[in-house]
Order: C-alpha cells, then sequence, then structure tokens
C-alpha cells in the first residue's frame, strides 16, 4: 500500500518484484534461480531451494523461447483484463514452466507444442496510472 | 486412535439467497445438526467454523444465535478445503481426549460478492497475468484431452451426471437435469470450458456434530451413528520441474494417508463425494484418489460406472456443479451426504447398499505450488 501511495503516472513497475534483473541499468531480463547444490531451477527467483533448502542459488537469465505446453482462450475474468485472451504455459529448456498472455496468432491456430518466444513488454496501465511491465508469449519467429 | 461418530447433521438449501445473510445460513445449518444429533445444545463442547471470504470472527456471530456462545471456536480458513479442514480439526480435538462433543460446520455467502470467475489471491504472479480458477482447470483440461484422448463430449458427461442427481437433491441448487447438448451450447468461459463445466456462486451452510465413543453410549438417539474412519489433510508442495498437469500428485498423497488412517483400500469404497468445482476436475479427483485408473475415467464415466447404480457412484448429492459450491461450506455438505448415504436416508439418490464413503476437498491455488490444500474424509456405516 505505501508502493502505491508513492507511486507517480509514468513509473515503470515490475508484474513481480522478484522477475526482472537489470531494471537499474539496460534491458530488463527474465530471470530464474538454480540451486548451486541439488541444481533445482526456479522462476521466479528465489533466496533458499524448495528442494534442499540450500541458500546458494544462482540468478540466471531464462532462455527466450520454449514449447507450450497447454493453453486457454479467456472468456470470463476480471475487469482488468479485457476478453477474449490466450493464456500460456511454456516449458523452458532449463526446466520451468511459465504462465503468460499469448499473443501474435489467432486463437484457432494455437497448438499444443508449438515453439514460442518470450518477450519483456508493458503490459497495462494501472489506476495510479504506473506502468506494468511484464512479459507475453509470441509464436517463435515473432510474426502472426 | 479413538473413534469418532458423526451424530447430527444439517444442511441449508445451497442457491442464490439474497436476502439471508452468512449468519442466518449458518445458524440454520447448525440447528438443524443439533436437533438431527437429538442433544442439548449445551453439550456441544467445541466447534470448528469453515468460511472464506465471510470476514472476522463469522463463527462466533453465529454462535451468539444458537445457544452455543461461551464455548471455544476456532475459524478455519483453507480456500475450498475450509469446511472439510473444519471437521478433520473437531474430529483432531476428539481423538485428543480435549472434547467429546464436538460442532463442525461451513457457510458462505457469494451472491453479490462475485461475479464471474474467481481468481487466485491478488498480489499471486499467475493472476497478475490473467489467470482465473476456470483457466487454470480449463488447461488441465486440454492436457487430459492431450495425454489420454479425452474428448470434449466426455467432459460434457460430468456436469449432465451430476446436475441429474442434484435434480434428485431437494437441497441442490439446481434442479432441473441438462443435456450434453445444453453443455456444449453453454457459453465458453475459458475454452475448453463453457458454463456449464463451471460449479456456481452459491450461498449456503451445512453443519455436523462429531462425537466420541465413550459419550455415544449415552446419547440416546434413532439414527445409526456413522464413524468417521479417516481425515487427512496435505498441503501443496512447491513444484519443479515439469510434471504433468493432467495428474494430482497432492490428491494421491492425501488419499494415501487416508486409506492408510482407514485400514482399507480406493477399492472398498463404495461411493465418492469429489471436488467438481469443473467438470475436469472430477475426472482428476478420481484419478487421483485411485478410484479409477489414471486416464480411464472419461471412458468409464460414458458407460454409466459413476452414476447411481453404477459399480461406483461419484456424486450422488450433485456434487459441486449441481448441488453448488458455498466454498466453506462444500467440504461439510459432502460429508452430510455420505452420512445421509451411509444412514440409507438419501431418497431417490440412494446408493443401494452403501457401507464406506469417501469425500475429498480442493482448495487454492498459487504460482509454484502444486495446490494449496486437499482433505479426504473417509466415513463407514
Amino acid at each position: 500500500m505505501g508502493e502505491a501511495a508513492a507511486a507517480s503516472p509514468g513509473q515503470v513497475v515490475p508484474i513481480h518484484p522478484e522477475v526482472f534483473a537489470g531494471e537499474g541499468g539496460g534491458e530488463p531480463l527474465l530471470v530464474g534461480s538454480r540451486c548451486q547444490r541439488c541444481g533445482a531451477f526456479f522462476f521466479p527467483r528465489r533466496q533458499v531451494c524448495a528442494r534442499c533448502l540450500s541458500a546458494e542459488m544462482e540468478v540466471v537469465p531464462l532462455s527466450g523461447t520454449g514449447t507450450l505446453y497447454t493453453y486457454t482462450v479467456v472468456h470470463q475474468s476480471t475487469p482488468e483484463f479485457p476478453t477474449p485472451y490466450i493464456l500460456a504455459y511454456v516449458d523452458l529448456p532449463e526446466g520451468v514452466r511459465l504462465l503468460a498472455p499469448l499473443v501474435g496468432v489467432a486463437a484457432d491456430q494455437v497448438r499444443v507444442g508449438m515453439r514460442l518466444r518470450l518477450r519483456v513488454e508493458p503490459l497495462r496501465t494501472d489506476a495510479t496510472g504506473r506502468t506494468i511491465l511484464g512479459y507475453r508469449l509470441y509464436p517463435d519467429g515473432g510474426g502472426a | 486412535m479413538s473413534d469418532v461418530y458423526v451424530v447430527g447433521i444439517g444442511m441449508t438449501k445451497f442457491g442464490k439467497h439474497p436476502d439471508r445473510t452468512v449468519v442466518d445460513l449458518g445458524s440454520e445449518a447448525v440447528r438443524e445438526a443439533i436437533r438431527d444429533a437429538d442433544i442439548d445444545p449445551r453439550r456441544v463442547e467445541a466447534a470448528y467454523c469453515g468460511h472464506v471470504f465471510q470476514g472476522m470472527v463469522a463463527g462466533q456471530r453465529v454462535l451468539a444465535q444458537t445457544g452455543l456462545a461461551g464455548i471455544p471456536l476456532t475459524n478455519v480458513e483453507d480456500a475450498c478445503s475450509s469446511g472439510a479442514v473444519a471437521v478433520r480439526e473437531a474430529a483432531l480435538a476428539i481423538r485428543a481426549g480435549e472434547h467429546d462433543v464436538v460442532l463442525a460446520w461451513g457457510m458462505e455467502h457469494l451472491t453479490g460478492r462475485f461475479r464471474g470467475a474467481l481468481t487466485p489471491a491478488e498480489d499471486d504472479l499467475e493472476a497478475a497475468v490473467g489467470l482465473t480458477m476456470p483457466a487454470i482447470y480449463a488447461m488441465r483440461a486440454r492436457r487430459h484431452m492431450e495425454e489420454f484422448g479425452t474428448t470434449r463430449r466426455q467432459l460434457a458427461l460430468v456436469s449432465v451426471k451430476n446436475k441429474r442427481n442434484a435434480s434428485l437433491n431437494p437441497l441442490s441448487q439446481f434442479q432441473t437435469p441438462v443435456s450434453v447438448e445444453e453443455v456444449l451450447a453453454s457459453r465458453p468461459i475459458a475454452e475448453p470450458l463453457c458454463l456449464y463445466d463451471c460449479s456456481p456462486v452459491s450461498d449456503g451452510a451445512a453443519a455436523a456434530i462429531l462425537c466420541s465413543a465413550r459419550r455415544l453410549r449415552q446419547l440416546t438417539r434413532a439414527h445409526r451413528p456413522i464413524r468417521l474412519v479417516a481425515a487427512a489433510l496435505r498441503s501443496g508442495e512447491v513444484e519443479t520441474g515439469l510434471p504433468s498437469m493432467a495428474f494430482e500428485p497432492l490428491t494421491r498423497r492425501t488419499a494415501e494417508a487416508a486409506y492408510e488412517q482407514a485400514g482399507i483400500g480406493p477399492e472398498e469404497v463404495d461411493l465418492a463425494e469429489v471436488h467438481d468445482c469443473f467438470s475436469i476436475a472430477e475426472v482428476l479427483r478420481v484419478e487421483g484418489l485411485g478410484l479409477f485408473p489414471v486416464g480411464e475415467y472419461p471412458a468409464r464415466l460414458e458407460r454409466g460406472e459413476a452414476d447411481i447404480g453404477g459399480t461406483l457412484p461419484v456424486n450422488p448429492s450433485g456434487g459441486l456443479l449441481g448441488k453448488g459450491h458455498p466454498l466453506g461450506a462444500t467440504g461439510v455438505a459432502q460429508v452430510v451426504e455420505l452420512v445421509r448415504q451411509l444412514r440409507g436416508e438419501a431418497g431417490a439418490r440412494q446408493v443401494a447398499g452403501a457401507r464406506v464413503g469417501l469425500a475429498h476437498c480442493r482448495g487454492g491455488k498459487a504460482a509454484g505450488i502444486e495446490g494449496a490444500a486437499c482433505t479426504v474424509n473417509i466415513l463407514a456405516a
């Protein structure tokens, strides 16, 4: 709540505090954590491994491409999400599954197993005028 | 482990009650359970109340209306498992020897509070990208279709069966059967799921009085007591790697704990009330519980095996899809149905010769964990 009170219009805020690295300088990167002890990979990044409780966690940028695991076309949602929209889970090579809006493809062309690419993008403007920085999925190759 | 019995049950009609309050609904169910147990309310020593969105100390407001004010009361929140967890807490208090007669009830008033799809907590990462509860189950349905060849029509049959059963239950929200065609023609919510694949927004309450073996001998009532032979609860583990979304390890682990407590296997279950918040959810539940082989339930459902009169009736009450889903009340309402069935008092939807009944709830969704709270309660005549 304190965060919202201090907000100024035009400010860019991440969709979640633990998904990006590099907000300060260059392009924000989507990152996860790999446990240095047991090798488990997590997204969003975390300080302690959920599998072996090690605190030796390495921050690792996510690969930008993966495979569509499952999807839905959402027709009823909350007011901040105009419908219809496509949501998809993408499986990334580092062994992590991530949920994101899928755009740049017609709903009837979406297939389980298709190649997808992640892009960091502004998603929407919140009630206080801040830009919410998130990520979307596109068919790999970028076009429709 | 000392024995625990259910000696009284009560339940309001589930549905839209815009002119009633949650306290009013909860009080009705509690009074009926006390009447059904045929005990003096002053004999109730403690109480547990499951609810999700009813605000602080909603349970105490019901005690004040039912002659129970003053006893220890715990409000329980575990999303859609809240009521089932209240039953388990009541049983644990009896097993621990702390109390002999304990009330467990659940209640929820959602009309006017929500319209349409529920979502995970607002600060959840997946909710922030647009995830709704129907959407997660839609994506799981897609995987079940992909991995096992389940058809859209087979999923619709879950809703057809449960709304048909609901039409035999006077307390159900839906009193009219629907056809496969009507399910498929209902408006899309999250593809491939349509409106009639989703449990409705409901108000209602359900209550049960639990009792120790030693106190049971002092009670003089006409009904036969039904024994609670297992009350298992598990929380979801952190997900790592790329697990199948077409199977529920959380439901499997909870069921294994319950079967071990009860000293039985899934083959000894005569009927099951499972958490069919969506049509696909019933498929995932019964396969996770080991009641049907993984991937085979849709075909077996199509052959009538899960009907009342089938080899293993599933959701004879109408389930969440037909009876309604007032979140906190759901887990207790399942116990109410099993007690009716095991007493032989279920009327037109009676499962012949029922001796062992299983109730399963699964509540909550949060990014990074496989589910929040899962319960399996088993009752035996």
